[in-house]
């Protein structure tokens, strides 16, 4: 049993690697712009726990600067996320049906979580210990980073510039993973596509609408996909 | 400063993005083993990161051709090294310190 415990640690924690070189220099850059604000610098870390999202936690910066009533920043926040909606869909068979870790694996589902868990075959073993591994080591670098950001600027003056080009790195490799384990590639430049498409209509939602399109392109045309799937 | 709004603020926002995370989980427990769902779950995620890279380029606001230069100078790095090497560290480390470099020590704004 521990042995077994010990190997899907270790899996984990090979596989979340490249989330921990996007994840901590982007936390620090949350850090650093998060101490603009003037709160104490552990505030950082408590939103990297308690609303883990990226781009969430830098609009609450912007957010908080100016004051806003909570439900404003509540339905901001749904508008931001939104995109989340669509991950389950490719989660619900491998995640536990119940219990605590059900809601956490849930809680966690981020972008780079969501990708790497896709990018490998079901697990067939019981147990759902992986997935939590995995989950909580990919937030624990989030909210290292997020903390050693806000901490290096509330000691001393700290230079960042530059160092958002890891989250496009981690997902350009991110997406070399994922690509190399699928069989019809052509829905990579249909996915290019609905990016175009949706930047010209909806420059400011583009996200959201890219993927609404490809999701109902899928929907759509799903006859072809069945019969070689 | 007022900590138990910036608390508010926190509890608030994580509430709200662990509602969009969880929507799927509690909408479709009836319908998850329809086949076209399995598939449009399967092939989703590459096309998804497509859009992520997509949204990561256009988060750098680039804004001057020595920036664009630099950002594709970069991506090529990490696409070259992860479609050689394979080894995502050496991508991200090498790509990012590039990048990083090129803004800082050579001043491409």
């Amino acid at each position: 049993m521990s042995q077994r415990v010990s190997s899907e640690l270790l899996e984990a924690l090979r596989d979340s690697a490249p989330v921990m070189l996007g994840y901590v220099p982007l936390g620090m850059a949350f850090g650093l712009f998060f101490q603009s604000l003037g709160y104490h610098w552990l505030f950082a870390p408590l939103a990297g726990l308690i609303i883990y999202a990226g781009s969430a936690q830098f609009m609450a910066v912007g957010l908080l600067a100016s004051g806003v009533p909570y439900a404003e920043a509540f339905i901001a926040t749904l508008l931001l996320n939104s995109r989340h909606i669509f991950y389950g869909l490719s989660v619900l068979d491998r995640y536990p049906k119940r219990g605590l870790s059900r809601w956490y694996l849930i809680f966690g589902l981020t972008d780079e979580t969501y990708s790497l868990i896709t990018a490998k075959a079901p697990r067939v073993d019981s147990g759902h210990t992986y997935y939590l591994y995995l989950t909580a080591l990919n937030q624990s670098y989030w909210i290292t980073g997020c903390a050693i950001g806000a901490g290096l600027q509330s000691f001393f003056e700290f230079d960042p510039r530059g160092f958002e080009f890891a989250l496009v790195a981690l997902f350009v490799v991110l997406l070399i993973e994922q690509a190399k384990i699928m069989n019809d590639r052509w829905l990579l430049i249909l996915a290019l596509c609905a990016v175009f498409v949706a930047h010209f209509l909806v420059p400011e939602q583009f996200l959201l609408v890219a993927i609404s399109l490809c999701l109902v392109a899928l929907l759509v045309r799903p006859k072809r996909d069945l019969l070689n799937g | 400063m007022d900590n138990q709004y910036l608390l508010g603020i926190f509890l608030v926002m994580g509430v709200a993005t662990f509602m969009t995370r969880l929507l799927p989980f509690v909408a479709l427990t009836r319908s998850q083993s329809h086949p076209l769902l399995a598939r449009v779950g399967r092939s989703l995620p590459p096309m998804i990161m497509v859009i992520l890279v997509c949204f990561g380029l256009s988060s750098l606001q680039i804004e001057s051709l020595d920036r664009l230069g630099l950002s594709f100078i970069a991506l090529t790095a990490v696409t070259t090294l992860q479609l050689s090497i394979g080894n995502p560290l050496l991508s991200i480390l090498v790509g990012t310190g590039m990048y990083t470099l090129g803004v800082q020590w050579f001043g491409i704004a």
